[in-house]
Formats: C-alpha cells, structure tokens, sequence
C-alpha cells in the first residue's frame, strides 16, 4: 500500500489535488443529474395527467365509446410516437381500445378517485396514468403510459457526459497541481541544493534564499542554528584533538628523552632506579589522563547512569573538608564548611566535582584567606557554592574555563596538575545531574556555583 | 602457594611471572584460553589470575569452565572498566577484578587478600620497631613516648602499619583513610604523610615510613 503513495511530495501534492476535484465534481455532478432527473420526471408526469382529461373530454364529447374506436385517427393523432400508451378498460378490465406499440399487458390497477400515478416494472419500464370514469352508466378506465427506455438512454448518455467531464477534470486538477506544487516547492529544492554545499570543509557557511517562504524559514533557521551548533561543536573537537596529542606527546616525550638518554652509556644502579621512577611517574600522568578522558567520554553518553540517592551536604562537606585539611593548613587556608540540607544526587560524582573544586580552590585561593562551601538551597534548585579569595581570573578565560584541557597559564607545571580536564570534569558531571556550574570572579575572589535543578 | 596467569599479552605476563616469583608464589603461565583451561583442568592451584580478552576462550568462558568444578579463587583482569562488565565478571563467580593499567604493588595487595583465606583477623595491638599502636584505647607510643595523633592520622597510620611492608599506592591510601575513590590529581595523600611522619617518624630513629618513588608508602623497619 505504501508503495503506491509515490515518494515525490509535487507528485502527491498533484495526487490530492485530484483526488479533491473528483470530489467535488462528483458532488456536483450527482447533484445536477438528480435534479435534471427529477425535473423530467415531473414533466412526464403532467403530460400524462394531461393526456388522461384530454381523453375524458373526448370521451365525454362523443356519442359513445364505439364511434370513438372506429376513429382511431382522432387520438392516434395525439399519440404521435411510439412512446406513448394507451387503454381504455371496460368495467371487467377488457380493453376497448389500446394503443400499445410494445404489446405491454394489460395493467391491473387500483381503484380510486381522480387520477393516478404508478410506474410498472418489467422488460420495458413504463410511466402510467389513470382514472376511473363513468360513461352514460358505464365504468371504464382511461389509462394513459410513457415507456421510460428513451428517458432511461437520454439520462445514460447524460451520465456518460458526467463521467467524462468528471474524468478530464481530475486530469486537469492533477496536471494543475502537478505544476503549480512543482513551482510552489521550488524553494524547498533550493534549500535541498544549499544544504548539500555544505561539509565538514564548509561548515561556517549557512542556508539562505529561502527567507520569502514562512513555513521554510522557519526550517532554515532551525537549520541554520543546528550547523552553528555543529560548527561549534566540531571546532571544540578539533581543539580538543589537537591539545590531546599535545597533552600525550609531552610525558612521551619525557619518558623517551630520559630512557634514551639513560641507555647511552653504563649508568649506576642508582641512576637506572631514579630512572624507572621517573618514569613510573610519567605513566601514571597518562593512566591518570585516560581515565579521565575516558570519565568524560562515558558522561556524555545519553545512557550514563546515575545513582542517586539523597546526601547530607553537611556531612559530605566535612568529609571533603576532612581530606583537603593537610593541604589547606599547609597554605593557611581555612576550609568553612556552611552547606546544609539535603540533595539527590549521585554521592560519588558529586564528591568529585566538588573534590575538584575544593582542590582548586586551595591551589588559585590566597594564602591565609579562609574558603566558603556553602549550599543555598531555593524552590527551583539548589547551588552549592565555593569560594576562595584571590586574583581574580581574566574575563577572556571565564568562557573556556570549563574546555578540556583549558589553561588559563599556558606555561603549567603545577604540581598535581589536573591535566586542565578538573573542570571539564565537573561540568560534565553537572550535565549528567541535569543542572550546569557557572563561574564568577572579581576583586573580592572566584566563586564556582553548581545549580543543581529541583526534581518534583 | 601455586598461582595461573593466563594472559595474552607475552610483556604483561612476564612481569606478572617474575614479580609474583620474588613474592614467593609458584606461577604457571598460560597465553591463551586454551592452554589455560588444560592447565586448570590438569593442577591444582590456589589463585587464577585471568585476562577477558584471550584468543581461542575468551576469561569468561574460562571463568564458567573451571567454576564447574573448582571454587578457586579468581582475579579478573582487564582492560574493559565498564560497570556491566564488571558486574557480568562477578556474577559469572569472579572474585576480584582489576582495570588495566593497575599498579603491581594493588595487585600483590588484591592477590594477598584473596589467598588469605577467611575474614581478615581483627588486630587490636600493632608493633613495629619501638612504634605500638594500640586499636582500642587510640594509642600510639614510640619507645616510651606517647604520641598524639588526629582521627585521620591515627586512621592513616593504622592502615599502614596493619600492612606493614607493603607498598600501599596513593590512591590506596586515599580511598581506605578517606573514602576517596577516585583519583584527585591532588598531593593530599602526601601532605598528610608529611605531617605524620613530622609527629611519628622525625624525633626519633630509625625511620619508619618510607617513600616508594613511583609507587607508594610503606611502613617497615629498613633493612
């Protein structure tokens, strides 16, 4: 059934055109032929009636039934076709006269005042006429009839002319439709053309020429915003590869300039155990960079599964506090745990984000200046907040904060470098829960806010 | 205590081979399923180390094989972290499981705790050297000196010397004293051994705590 529907959308737009000019022609037509139909029935009827008192007055008029039947001509003139019938029936149902070119039997019919109408079926449909009379003591039937085959061919070919019409009318609607969808969609071949210039290598260029056409300007800025997204999104993955190569190739190229280097000559023991070392290190700066990498990967996957369950912020607050308090006594930084209530969420992925965070905190915050965690929760969400005091990052690297491998110093060697993927981490962490981490700095400090939305 | 490696990687199972050999354990290697189902099939061992991903039987199939007849425990080690694959190798009666790349010192440490055998011993009393650790009454003499500790530097000074002369890695670490299990990319690990051994280990002789470069802590009298 499918297969019929035929897949050019001009060629169906044409197809329903027709199929609604069929429609309504028929409608129409149907409607003409009844009313044609009915109106010559009424007229054979009046005729018939007619004929009927025209032969009572004849009747009434002549001497008697006898003389009328020896001048035949007198209303054979009348009947002047082969068409018409005629009897007129004694009190038994014996014709005294007939005129009955197709040899019709004689009819029986009702009794009754006045004239009446019947049609008779049979080989030859007929129309009859009648009315009981009495004539100097004598009852009789006047019968007049019409054989309906002439009306019955002339509506046939009445009819035919219908169809005809009605056939050449869906012909033309659909040839109409045909070209006029043709002409109406030549916007959408334009867009089809626009859209297929378009590349990996051409991904800034965007669809235009069909802002006239409403419907499909609305489609070709949907589009227009998907390839901008796209864009986007194909250019951060560029980046992205490129600073991973980068980010790969400098412990590689450590671990190969030291192996290389220690293999030139015979070293001491010492010298082969500070090597492994070093270099056990550097691996675990790429194992460590994988997984997380790998983290990420798995987080953008629509089907990344969550284990929420309800956390007491205070308590995993304090055992965050609890595990960075070396860290932050060594800086003279103050951990101020002010997060209260309670949130679902998934407790591992919450404590890392915030790990993260903290972490930063205490690397980028003054020394001596206390840091604040602390959860405001609302209606709509609750944020949990960390700030620290400090310099206050540049506006020009508040918007790839959050990128992979982002580094607001390009010269690194922290200690414990995150590997510029820590906030990537949270943020992807953040979208896994459905809600997103904003950043704000100024004089006073950096604040980092997870939003986290309220579930109903 | 006799040990099969099957794994099909020739560098990974020579290391494997030679590091568990200089723990004292006898190791047979099998570098494909095959040789490893005959290998199980035909000894006795007390430990299965196995690899997923094997040519001829993969570790799964392997694990089904000689859990039919045998309740021996197994390691699984692989490259895959997924959860589901973690969870399939467990419920198929796998005993323990470690993502490539793990550190040697977690697996000697995963391999111990599998060949031990019963619940761990609840040790109330801990001696090393002139250091006791007194589990009950949150005690900590060195010679004859009392040391006062935190919660969590008692914390971390029990684990190490509950595993006195292991290395224990920093992650290890982080995740027995604090929870934390995952890796922070953060020193917190050493800032907090610094500051136990200022109060355990620098008043005093010999030292107790030693930096493994690469690897980890250990808590043991040097040789």
């Amino acid at each position: 059934m499918k297969r019929l529907w035929p897949r050019a959308l001009s060629l169906r737009l044409a197809l329903m055109f027709a199929l609604a000019s069929v429609l309504l022609l028929g409608a129409l037509g149907l409607y003409l032929y009844q009313s044609l139909e009915r109106e010559i029935a009424w007229r054979d009827d009046k005729a018939l009636v007619g004929r009927v008192e025209r032969m009572r007055a004849l009747i009434g008029d002549s001497d008697s039934i006898e003389a009328l039947r020896l001048r035949p001509q007198l209303y054979a003139n009348m009947l002047s076709n082969r068409e018409s019938l005629l009897w007129v029936l004694d009190g038994t149902g014996q014709p005294l006269i007939e005129v009955n070119p197709v040899h019709l039997p004689v009819p029986a019919l009702a009794p009754g005042a006045g004239v009446q109408l019947r049609s008779s079926g049979g080989d030859d449909p007929a129309r009859l006429a009648w009315q009981h009379v009495t004539h100097e003591g004598q009852s009789l039937t006047l019968v007049a009839g019409k054989l309906l085959a002439e009306r019955a061919q002339m509506l046939a070919a009445y009819r035919l002319r219908l169809w005809l019409a009605l056939g050449m009318g869906a012909l033309l609607a659909f040839g109409l439709g045909w070209a006029v969808s043709q002409r109406g969609l030549r916007p959408v071949r334009t867009l089809a053309a626009r859209a297929a210039a378009i590349d990996v290598q051409h991904l800034h260029l965007r669809l235009q020429g069909v802002e006239q056409v409403h419907e499909l300007q609305q489609l070709g800025q949907a589009l227009n915003e998907m390839l901008a997204r796209l864009e986007d999104g194909f250019g951060r993955l560029s980046r992205f590869s490129e600073d991973l190569a980068h980010e790969m190739r400098t412990p590689l190229n450590n671990l190969m300039g030291q192996t290389q280097l220690a293999l030139q000559r015979n070293r001491s023991t010492e010298d082969y155990e500070a090597l492994l070392a070093s270099s056990q290190e550097e691996y675990e700066r790429l194992a460590r960079m994988i997984d997380n990498m790998l983290f990420l990967a798995r987080a953008e996957r629509p089907d990344a599964v969550l284990q929420r369950e309800a956390i007491d912020l205070h308590a995993l607050v304090a055992q965050l506090c609890d595990y960075f308090e070396g860290m932050a006594e060594e800086r003279g930084i103050t951990l101020v745990n002010a997060a209260h209530g309670t949130l679902h969420a998934d407790p591992q992925l919450l404590r890392r984000a915030l790990a993260n965070l903290i972490a930063n905190a205490l690397r980028y915050g003054a020394a001596d200046s206390p840091v604040h965690i602390a959860c405001t929760p609302s209606a709509h969400h609750a944020e949990i907040t960390v700030a620290n005091q400090g310099a206050p990052i540049a506006a020009e690297h508040l918007p790839r904060l959050f990128d992979r491998f982002h580094r607001c110093d390009p010269a690194r060697a922290q200690p414990g470098d995150s590997g510029g993927l820590g906030l990537a981490i949270v943020r992807s962490i953040m979208q896994m829960h459905g809600g997103s981490v904003r950043v704000e700095s100024d004089a006073s400090g950096t604040r980092f806010v997870l939003v986290f939305p309220r579930r109903a | 205590m006799r040990i099969l490696v099957v794994e099909d990687e020739v560098k990974a199972a020579d290391y494997l081979r030679k590091g568990l050999g200089e723990s004292g354990y006898m190791v047979e290697v099998a570098h494909n399923g095959i040789d490893g189902q005959f290998l199980a099939q035909e000894s006795e061992f007390d430990l299965v180390i196995l690899d997923v991903m094997l040519p001829g039987i993969d570790g799964w199939q392997l694990l089904q094989i000689i859990r039919r007849k045998s309740q021996v425990p197994v390691l699984f080690l692989t490259a895959r972290d997924a959860v589901e694959d973690r969870v399939k190798g467990l419920e198929l009666g796998a005993d323990d499981y470690l993502v490539k790349p793990f550190s040697y010192a977690e697996l000697l440490a995963r391999v111990r705790t599998l060949l031990r055998r019963g619940p761990p011993r609840e040790v109330e009393q801990f001696q090393v050297a002139d250091l006791q650790l007194d589990v009950l009454r949150r005690r900590v003499t060195r010679g004859a000196e009392r040391i006062v500790l935190t919660n969590k530097e008692f914390a971390l000074l029990q684990l190490l010397i509950s595993r006195s002369g292991e290395v224990l890695s920093r992650a290890q670490i982080a995740s027995q004293v604090w929870q934390m299990n995952f890796d922070s990319d953060t020193n917190v690990v050493d800032v907090a051994i610094r500051r136990l051994r200022a109060k355990v280990d620098d008043p005093f002789s010999p030292k107790l705590i030693h930096t493994v470069r690469g690897m980890g802590y250990t808590l043991e009298v040097p040789e």
